[in-house]
């Protein structure tokens, strides 16, 4: 999917956390976010996600307004920890991914996808018995439900172990690979063993957009 | 079981009074967990003890409709019931609504004007009396054929609804903001689920009452949640507590004369405390023997 931000600026009540920011990825492109707390990174995936209403002409995805965008299912998502998810209630990995389904995603590639993401075994398991590694597998596996044509990660990999992380960002380029169209939002652009392309790094609200040489940081 | 003296199960066929208070029973207690279960997951039990008390409103109006001013176009106080209740939710969504960040003052503020229109209706319809005491402790032996009918066709109407939308409610319950991604319309679905949810508060009145109906909802799910190992199987095995607590509690108050309403909600507690017992016995012993496991390795 291509992803193109025009001169969007957006702030809660008095505050302006984005100041005209621009850039532009093309379908299999892999964009690292970086910033310190509080710079607009979040900020930025939720006027992408279309959670924070921005005004027309500001971001267009495929080359549809945002404002105007209704196929959100070609966008997956992976929240930053899982706050927004009410845990405690009993609920299998199964379960989650079939309520998460709106494409005719196959039960074949609904295990080759659990496979990939390497939870195949936990498919049976209550959510409630995971670790953090491996809850954060079931959640890129229901990002990966509806086919996205672009991933938007949000700090996956903070709370997960060293050894988790390696195969995490393994899963993650063997996707952009596949044409996937990557966000990821990061603290520590070094730690991660992401194949990037292009980096846009937020201080204080504004950007600074550049491309990788040589595909990896 | 050594109470058992079979009268109950022969009562049964023989007083349509209790066949039907029997069916009454079964129904809600189907349909009560699995209702149920959503509002645990949303953290909104209190929303049901809120329409439970606004419906008490609506009773009390009638009971002044029917027994003073001598009004008969309304059969049953309960039909109000379902009206209030109804009408609770739609303010408790525009209270939710008016206050963003602090949802749950809704509540009492709704249920503080049911309770003072139940005192205030009570007092003009004459007081407290026999029917007012059956609203809040339940009376399902008075459940007519009429109403067990009603009951019947507004609860398959919800288990329709849920049937039909069960992804949308299931993933708006565990994550709404991943439900917002995926284009289901947050506002329209919470709007139709408080309705239903208003909807089967009232019907429960009949079962166990105004004060109790809340127990009835969240009791079985609260001890389910503990034991259960999908979401799916969790309903199941609320729905056989609820259900078992309903059956039990019939024929305990029918062979011992007591309260029905009451004993089936102490049913549900005593399951929910032998669940507590059961997993805190079983982890331990579960412990114990990954102890003594790693020990002998």
């Amino acid at each position: 999917m291509r992803v193109s931000v025009s001169n969007l600026t957006f702030g809660y009540d008095y505050r302006t956390v984005l100041k005209d920011i621009s850039f532009v990825l093309k379908s299999g492109d892999f964009l690292a976010v970086i910033g310190n707390n509080g710079s607009g990174k979040s900020t930025l995936i939720k006027c992408i996600l279309g959670i924070n209403k921005i005004t027309p002409n500001r971001i267009r995805l495929d080359d549809v307004d945002v404002v105007d965008y209704k196929n959100y299912k070609n966008i997956g998502y992976v929240p930053q920890k899982f706050d927004d998810f009410n845990y405690e209630f009993p609920i299998t990995v199964n379960e989650i991914l079939q309520v998460s389904k709106y494409t005719d995603f196959t039960e074949d590639q609904k295990l080759e996808l659990l496979d990939k993401v390497g939870i195949l075994e936990l498919q049976h398991e209550n959510i409630n018995n995971l670790s953090g590694g491996q809850l954060q597998r079931v959640f890129i596996a229901r990002s990966l439900m509806n086919d996205p044509k672009l991933l938007i990660l949000d700090e996956p990999t903070v709370g997960v172990d060293r050894e988790n992380v390696e195969g995490f960002y393994k899963t993650i380029n063997e996707l952009n690979k596949e044409g996937i169209t990557i966000m990821l939002i990061t603290h520590n652009i070094h730690e991660s063993k992401a194949n990037f392309t292009h980096v846009l790094s937020l201080h204080n609200g504004e950007a600074v957009f550049r491309e990788v040489s040589g595909g990896d940081e | 079981m050594l109470l058992i003296n079979e009268s109950f199960f022969f009562a049964l066929f023989e007083y349509s009074f209790l066949k039907y208070a029997l069916l009454t029973g079964l129904i809600m207690g189907f349909v009560t967990p699995i209702i149920g279960s959503f509002v645990v997951i949303r953290r909104l039990s209190f929303i049901a003890d809120t329409l439970s008390h606004f419906s008490l409103a609506g009773l009390s109006i009638g009971l002044f409709l029917i027994n003073i001013m001598g009004f008969t176009f309304i059969s049953d106080p309960l039909y109000l019931a379902m009206i209030f209740s109804v009408i609770g939710a739609l303010f408790i969504e525009i209270l939710r609504g008016y206050y963003q960040n602090y949802k749950e003052i809704s509540m009492p503020i709704v249920m503080s004007l049911g309770t003072a229109l139940s005192a205030l209706f009570i007092s003009l319809s004459g007081g407290f009396n026999s029917s007012i005491y059956n609203y809040l402790f339940g009376s399902i032996l008075t459940v007519g054929d009429e109403y067990l009918i009603f009951i019947a066709i507004t609860t398959a109407i919800v288990l329709g609804l849920l049937f039909i939308f069960y992804k949308e409610m299931v993933m708006i319950s565990f994550d709404e903001t991943y439900a917002k991604l995926l284009g289901i319309k947050i506002a329209r679905f919470q709007f139709v689920s408080t309705i239903i949810l208003a909807v089967i508060v009232s019907l429960s009145i009949a079962t166990v009452g105004v004060l109790l109906v809340s127990s009835l909802m969240i009791i079985p799910v609260a001890a389910a949640m503990k034991v259960g190992k999908s979401f799916k199987n969790t309903i199941i095995i609320a729905i056989m507590f609820s259900e078992t607590s309903i059956i039990g509690g019939l024929w305990l108050s029918y062979e011992l004369d007591i309260a029905s309403g009451a004993t089936i909600v102490l049913l549900n507690l005593l399951i929910l405390v032998l669940v507590g017992l059961f997993r805190r016995f079983y982890v331990r012993k579960r412990l114990k023997q990954t102890q003594l496991d790693i020990q002998g390795k």
